[in-house]
């Protein structure tokens, strides 16, 4: 399924989504303080290929639509999560290489400036610009290398603020580096391919490195480079890679507020702080602003696609489909259609509801697509009687990024927790499947539309 | 001052930051200046001074 990407790089996986129609190209000269609105009006990816007082084009909203993230993907929009359920067990080791394209030009010392990077300004209330699509790889003498999603905040040329406030490996690398009073050697890829930013995304059992995960769904192995001036492995094309230090300052520097993947505007937080030694990238490098929230959320949708599929399976049920949907901003909301036996829709609900974020789902029969929002709602309206058919779950795990759950009143190290609800769509059991007989237009294989129109 | 900033500008931004202010507004007073200048200005006012914050993630120069 991976054969001809084998070997696909970001600028390979841009190409695709152009020839798909899911990428355009802006000649006409922007500047960074209008790349994220001008992303958000336009219904494709875009390539903005002149920036004010830069000499670096700037890439943006590439997984915005399950369509896009598709065409980047390069799976049929339905397959997502089963395609990388499949991937996610045939991981493919990484492979060291010594000449790689994102060190084609190498900057160190004084001459490292940040400002070089068209880093765009993106919502209202950012505390600054923000790279959004930065991969982190750090190194842990007892965990092992370990790549992740964190986002920076401009400060000064050489100095970013870094969201590790949340429970993570690299902040679990950090607080250990941090004990020690010893800074900690980090990579920070930007413009890397959707295999290798998935996996980092991907919330992988510990133990797991997420470049065998990003080698599984290329199919081949990663190829990695050393870095410059730090320790740690990269993407080897990458177009760009920030090499340095989080300094062993602990969460003392100002960070935030950001735009966040729930689509709300974050807090100001106290953060570590990234200080850039090298700044590396191919000779003519494209700079990648992912936009906020549905590219950061589509990059987690195939994994929680494929999560529901797995605890449905281990509930003994029979899936024909599970979507996340945007709304839900891809993990929080969750339609599946399954092969009802009795009973199973609610035992659906209740094995969905069981995973972390999975926070209201709608459980519908196998003839309904859940692609189509319509069928979804009629299959709720005339299938669901609303005293019998929802299940609420209240005392469950929440996050706090959800405002519903009052976090503000949580005492400090106090877990949220949140009420979930499954609507259980299915057909009742005692009715007959007949009862839901569908019209159907008479004569309707006789009639093609292009003879007509 | 480092080689780069333009120290015009960075007065310009200070005087921005004697109230309140988020980055936007400070993005949106400097429209004459290029996106990359004000950016340059503003990592040296962040080597300069350790800038307040409030609640709302807003910016001002430390009281003195």
């Amino acid at each position: 399924m991976t054969d001809n990407r084998r070997n696909e790089d970001f600028r390979d996986m841009l190409a695709r989504m152009e020839r798909d129609g899911h990428l355009r190209r802006v000649a006409k000269t922007i500047s960074p303080r209008h790349i994220t609105a001008l992303c958000g009006k336009a219904s494709s990816a875009l390539l903005c290929e002149a920036v004010d007082d830069y000499d670096i084009p700037v890439v943006g909203g590439l997984y915005w639509t399950r369509a896009r993230t598709a065409s980047a993907l390069g799976w049929p929009e339905g397959e997502l999560g089963a395609r990388f359920a499949a991937c996610v067990t045939r991981p493919i080791a990484p492979e060291l290489v010594n000449d790689a394209p994102c060190q084609e030009v190498v900057i160190t010392g004084d001459d490292v400036d940040l400002t070089m990077l068209p880093i765009p300004f993106m919502h209202e209330k950012d505390g600054g610009p923000y790279i959004s699509a930065g991969v982190a790889f750090a190194n842990d003498a007892q965990l092992g290398p370990n790549a992740g999603c964190y986002r920076l905040m401009f400060r000064t040329r050489q100095e970013m603020g870094i969201d590790l406030f949340t429970a993570s490996d690299l902040r679990r690398y950090y607080s250990a580096a941090y004990g020690r009073n010893a800074p900690l050697p980090v990579a920070i890829a930007i413009g890397v391919h959707v295999f290798e930013h998935m996996a980092a995304a991907y919330k992988a059992p510990a133990g797991w490195n997420e470049m065998d995960i990003a080698g599984g769904l290329h199919g081949a192995p990663v190829h990695l480079v050393r870095g410059k001036t730090v320790d740690v492995a990269v993407p080897a094309r990458a177009e760009i890679v920030l090499e340095g230090e989080l300094l062993p300052t602990g969460w003392t520097a100002d960070e935030g507020p950001f735009g966040e993947f729930a689509g709300m505007q974050g807090d100001l937080k106290k953060n570590p702080l990234f200080r850039v030694t090298a700044i590396t990238h191919r000779r003519n490098p494209i700079f990648y602003a992912l936009q906020m929230p549905w590219e950061n959320d589509w990059l987690n949708g195939p994994a929680t696609e494929a999560a529901c599929a797995r605890v449905l399976g281990l509930a003994g049920i029979q899936v024909a489909a599970v979507r996340a949907t945007e709304g839900g901003c891809c993990g929080w909301s969750v339609v599946a259609s399954i092969k009802k036996r009795a009973g199973e829709g609610r035992n659906a609900i209740a094995a969905l509801l069981s995973l972390p974020v999975v926070k209201q789902v709608i459980v519908t029969d196998d003839d309904i697509n859940i692609y189509d929002s319509n069928e979804v709602e009629w299959a709720v309206t005339f299938r669901c009687q609303a005293d019998k058919d929802i299940v609420v779950l209240s005392g469950m795990k929440g996050k706090h990024v959800d405002p519903s759950v009052r976090p503000w009143d949580l005492k400090p190290g106090e877990l949220p927790t949140t009420a979930k609800f499954g609507i259980d769509a299915t057909i009742p059991e005692g009715i007959p499947a007949f009862r839901y007989e569908r019209i159907v237009p008479a004569f309707r294989d006789e009639v093609r539309l292009e003879d007509y129109l | 001052m480092s080689k780069d900033a333009d120290a015009a500008l960075v007065e310009r931004i200070e005087n921005c930051l004697r109230q309140p202010v988020y980055f936007r507004d400070i993005l949106d007073a400097l429209r004459d200046r290029p996106y990359r200048a004000v950016l340059r200005a503003w990592s040296e006012i962040r080597m300069q001074h350790a800038l307040e914050r409030d609640d709302f993630g807003r910016y001002s120069l430390p009281k003195r």
